[in-house]
């Protein structure tokens, strides 16, 4: 049991609330994308942190490849969501 | 001593970082929620470098606060005003967007209740001797992937069908977005100090690019950081008012694209057809084969990032892909 | 034959390369890569009965270090379904998009959704199964939204937000597999994960992720809009499929990594769930004025029995009754996905014929479009249960389970959604039968009317009459 690990993994919870309340609560669609990266965040930080292994030992290098794919599927989703609510808003301009 | 420093640094870290999460969340001003997580993630990214995870570290603070910024920040700029579905009935007990005090007391309770049942149990799992069946199967077959750099490794040896099937994600998103419409209006050409600035700075970056791509097998980088830096050159000269932004056209612009994702596939079934397992390179080939496939990778996710900044298909592709069907369509 | 694994993965992986590369021959080149896909599933299914549970790891590096795939006969079984569903929907498809600039969109991303959907069935690795939840939600979600129409980008939309709430969940499951267990090998993991918090808490985070995907009530709010606005073979293959890729995940988790973690009062959660899910979905459907929001909402009531089949495996001791109950749920996915491709395929039919698909309006569909009809009818009679479609021997066997374990409950809320679903199909097919004689010689036109038929007689007769080596099938564990 490691303070550090620990600090970082509660911090994550933490974190992982904030994003699902704002994904749950916003009603601006910018904002519930901007909640669910947060939300992802707060995910990779549970992962890097139960990677860490200590300042002087190496890492456990798994969940750091795993939090990078996750960073890359995070960006492509939030990139189409992006572009549906442009298409949206321009439909609505067009009414 | 120096535990007890690093230990108020790691408070200091993790209060600005709940600190810019909540401030991103709480505030109703949709620009000012968007570079509060643009911060957040910069924040972040250093909280991965203090946990030994450059990569991470990199991939998060070009990606994850660069490029996701840069996409919100675009999509505020278009909407000045605010996309809220949500029809507001009168009613005395309503918060700022119309949803009941009931409700919205009900959603934190439902958040902190997950985050509580989340911690309980990783502190349970923490108390367990941490488990080191996979780190060491890393190290003692790290020799054999053809790189040194473990994280690298594992992404593109190891678990290499993983990044096959990312870079399918990627690929599927930026398809999506090209079915829902053209790219946004280019910038206007930028000033002088701007045009300057890009002038040596776009160069520097494309070096970066390659450096990132080089070093990724033996230290910290590799073809999502490499890709990263590629696309932010092409978003500096779109912001900077430039017509040209390093994109190829038509079916140049297609193959590219799939450059990743095909390159990736070809390797894996030439692999089968040589005998050996799919993706299982050959020790002595290891190194190669993986620089091959990473700088495929690399060109591929600098354009599909770069695109999705962009937000549809250019303007040129648009333009000539439509009037070749135009010609096609007489034709038939 | 483990080459058959790969094939089914790369095989649609290259054709949508293929297609994105040379759009003037993308539909020969699709339709070439279903076959050769179909060809690919049918010997793994072969493959699988005759040599027993098949298992690849990838790149030869060990479970654990690597990712393996595994193939039983409940993946070879859905891998078939999900071929011979996607194969009638692609012919249906060349015919149903006109333009060309549509097409060239949608060829890519329909191999993707197809690579997506089989490396999730054969995936045997913990964060592999997330981004392969990914790849389909992505790929569906532009799917869904080809067209551009403001009720198909909106509902795809929120089916892309609700998507990624249920990914996020799932991976924080799969990240405290990880802290608590080291591995994220769902062979490995299947001995080592025994009851705790973690294995609880983990459990609950992936399933509450993927009722969201199922659509499982009362998640199920995104799937009528997103299904009714999208274009016909889309809606098929999201109804039939991709929702039923989110089930099957969740029966994995239930009965295979966290068999000794599950409890009774969870599985009886579920089996309410469904309960609701049936009640509400058939009672929405009965209401519903347009076809294919009534299929929508056919499909959230159909999920629903899927769970009722829980509290039963969890109540019956391990044994021939618990297998039977098995090889039920099994029958009745597969019947369900047949028979609801068949249904939105026909209905795109009449939507582009008639052009429209309000329920009160199809005043002689059934002279002007037999095939069509036919094809509505025979799904309509794997929908409701009746002999001799696959969904009669899947009802058979949850009403028996319900007995022998002394649930009644499912028993009556069986009974009252297969007369919902009575209910809703006798009207379609009431109005489909119009008062006026028909003079015109109907025209059928093959390409878009036999996947229809096919993929329904299927569900009706074929499953039902040959449906027996499912069970056998069923035993090949992994």
């Amino acid at each position: 049991m490691m303070t550090t690990q620990i600090l970082y993994a509660l911090t994550g919870c933490v974190i992982v609330a904030l994003g699902l309340r704002g994904a749950l609560l916003h009603a601006s669609l910018l904002q519930r994308i901007v909640a669910i990266n947060v939300m992802g965040a707060g995910v990779f930080m549970l992962l890097i942190a139960v990677a860490y292994r200590g300042p002087g030992l190496p890492p456990d290098p798994l969940p750091h490849a795993l939090v990078l794919t996750g960073i890359v599927v995070a960006v492509s989703a939030t990139a189409l969501a992006l572009a549906l609510a442009r298409r949206l808003h321009a439909e609505q301009d067009d009414d | 001593m120096k535990t007890m420093t690093l230990h108020v640094f790691d408070g200091l870290l993790l209060l600005s970082i709940v600190a810019l999460a909540w401030a991103s969340l709480a505030t109703t001003d949709v620009r000012r929620s968007v570079i509060l997580f643009m911060a957040f993630g910069l924040v972040l990214a250093v909280a991965w470098g203090r946990l030994l995870a450059p990569d991470v570290a990199l991939a998060e603070a070009a990606i994850g606060a660069g490029l996701s910024g840069a996409l919100l920040l675009a999509a505020v700029h278009r909407q000045p005003r605010p996309l809220s579905p949500v029809s507001s009935n009168d009613s005395r007990h309503q918060g700022p967007n119309g949803l009941s005090i009931v409700v919205r007391w009900a959603v934190t309770l439902l958040s902190a209740a997950l985050a509580g049942t989340l911690a309980w149990a990783l502190l349970h799992a923490f108390s367990s001797t941490p488990h080191n069946m996979l780190p060491q199967a890393i190290s003692g077959n790290l020799a054999a992937s053809g790189v040194s750099n473990p994280v690298t490794a594992v992404l593109l040896n190891f678990r290499a069908y993983d990044t096959l099937l990312e870079l399918a994600v990627l690929l599927t998103a930026v398809l999506g977005i090209f079915s829902l419409g053209q790219a946004t209006p280019g910038y206007q050409p930028a000033g002088p100090v701007f045009d300057g600035l890009v002038h040596w700075l776009v160069p520097v970056l494309i070096l970066m690019a390659g450096y990132l791509l080089w070093v990724g097998a033996h230290a910290p980088g590799g073809a999502f950081q490499a890709g990263a830096a590629l696309a932010a050159a092409g978003v500096v000269l779109r912001l900077a008012g430039r017509s040209r932004i390093g994109l190829p056209d038509g079916s140049a612009l297609r193959i590219v694209m799939a450059a990743g994702v095909g390159v990736f596939l070809l390797v894996g079934l030439s692999l089968l057809l040589l005998g050996r397992p799919f993706l299982g390179y050959p020790p002595a080939w290891a190194g190669a084969l993986i620089l091959l496939i990473e700088t495929a990778a690399m060109l591929s996710i600098a354009a599909t990032l770069l695109l999705a900044f962009l937000g549809g298909q250019p303007e040129s592709t648009g333009v000539k892909a439509a009037a070749k069907q135009q010609r096609e369509e007489i034709s038939l | 034959m483990t080459d058959a694994m790969i094939g089914l993965v790369a095989l649609p992986l290259a054709g949508a390369l293929a297609t994105l590369l040379l759009p003037r021959s993308a539909t020969t080149m699709a339709i070439g890569t279903a076959l050769a896909t179909t060809i690919a599933a049918g010997l793994l299914l072969f493959g699988v009965a005759t040599q027993g549970a098949m298992h690849y790891e990838i790149g030869g590096w060990s479970a654990g270090l690597g990712i393996a795939l595994r193939a039983d006969g409940l993946s070879a079984l859905l891998l078939m379904m999900t071929a011979l569903v996607a194969l009638a929907a692609s012919v249906y498809a060349s015919a149903y998009f006109n333009a060309a600039s549509e097409r060239t969109r949608f060829w890519p991303l329909w191999l993707l959704l197809w690579t997506a959907l089989n490396a999730l069935l054969l995936s045997g690795d913990l964060f592999n199964l997330y981004v392969t939840l990914e790849l389909l939600g992505l790929s569906a979600v532009a799917l869904a939204s080809l067209g551009g129409k403001r009720a198909a980008v909106a509902a795809a939309l929120r089916y892309l937000l609700v998507g990624l709430l249920g990914s996020m969940m799932f991976l924080a499951g799969v990240s405290l597999i990880y802290a608590g267990y080291g591995t994220l090998d769902l062979a490995t993991l299947t001995n080592m994960v025994e009851p705790g918090p973690v294995a609880w808490t983990a459990l609950s985070l992936m399933t509450t992720g993927l009722l969201l995907k199922t659509a499982l009530f009362p998640l199920h709010f995104w799937l009528p809009p997103a299904h009714a606005s999208a274009p016909a073979p889309v809606s098929a293959v999201l109804s039939a499929l991709v929702v039923k890729a989110a089930f099957y995940l969740v029966l994995r988790l239930w009965l295979g990594v966290f068999a000794t973690v599950v409890t009774p009062v969870a599985a009886n959660l579920l089996g309410l769930l469904g309960a609701c899910a049936v009640l509400w979905g058939s009672w929405r459907a009965l209401q519903a004025e347009r076809l294919k929001l009534m299929a929508a909402y056919s499909t959230v009531a159909q999920l629903g029995y899927l769970f009722l089949f829980f509290p039963l495996l969890l109540a019956l001791p391990t044994g021939p009754a618990r297998d039977l109950a098995a090889g039920g749920l099994v029958l009745l996915a597969l019947t369900h996905g047949f028979a609801k491709a068949g249904l939105f395929l026909a209905i795109g039919v009449i939507q582009q014929r008639c052009g429209h698909d309000t329920i009160r309006e199809l005043d002689g569909t059934a002279q002007r479009l037999p095939a069509t009809t036919f094809a509505i009818a025979l799904a309509g009679v794997a929908l409701i249960g009746l002999p001799p479609s696959g969904a009669f021997l899947g009802k058979w066997q949850l009403l028996a389970g319900a007995v022998a374990t002394d649930q009644w409950v499912w028993l009556l809320v069986t009974a009252i959604g297969s007369l919902l679903a009575a209910a809703y199909i006798f009207r379609v097919l009431g109005h489909a039968f119009g008062h006026r004689p028909y003079t015109h010689q109907p025209v059928t036109v093959a390409r878009e009317e036999w996947p229809a038929l096919l993929l329904a007689a299927m569900a009706a007769l074929g499953l039902g009459l040959a449906g027996a080596p499912v069970w056998g099938l069923l035993e090949i564990d992994i």
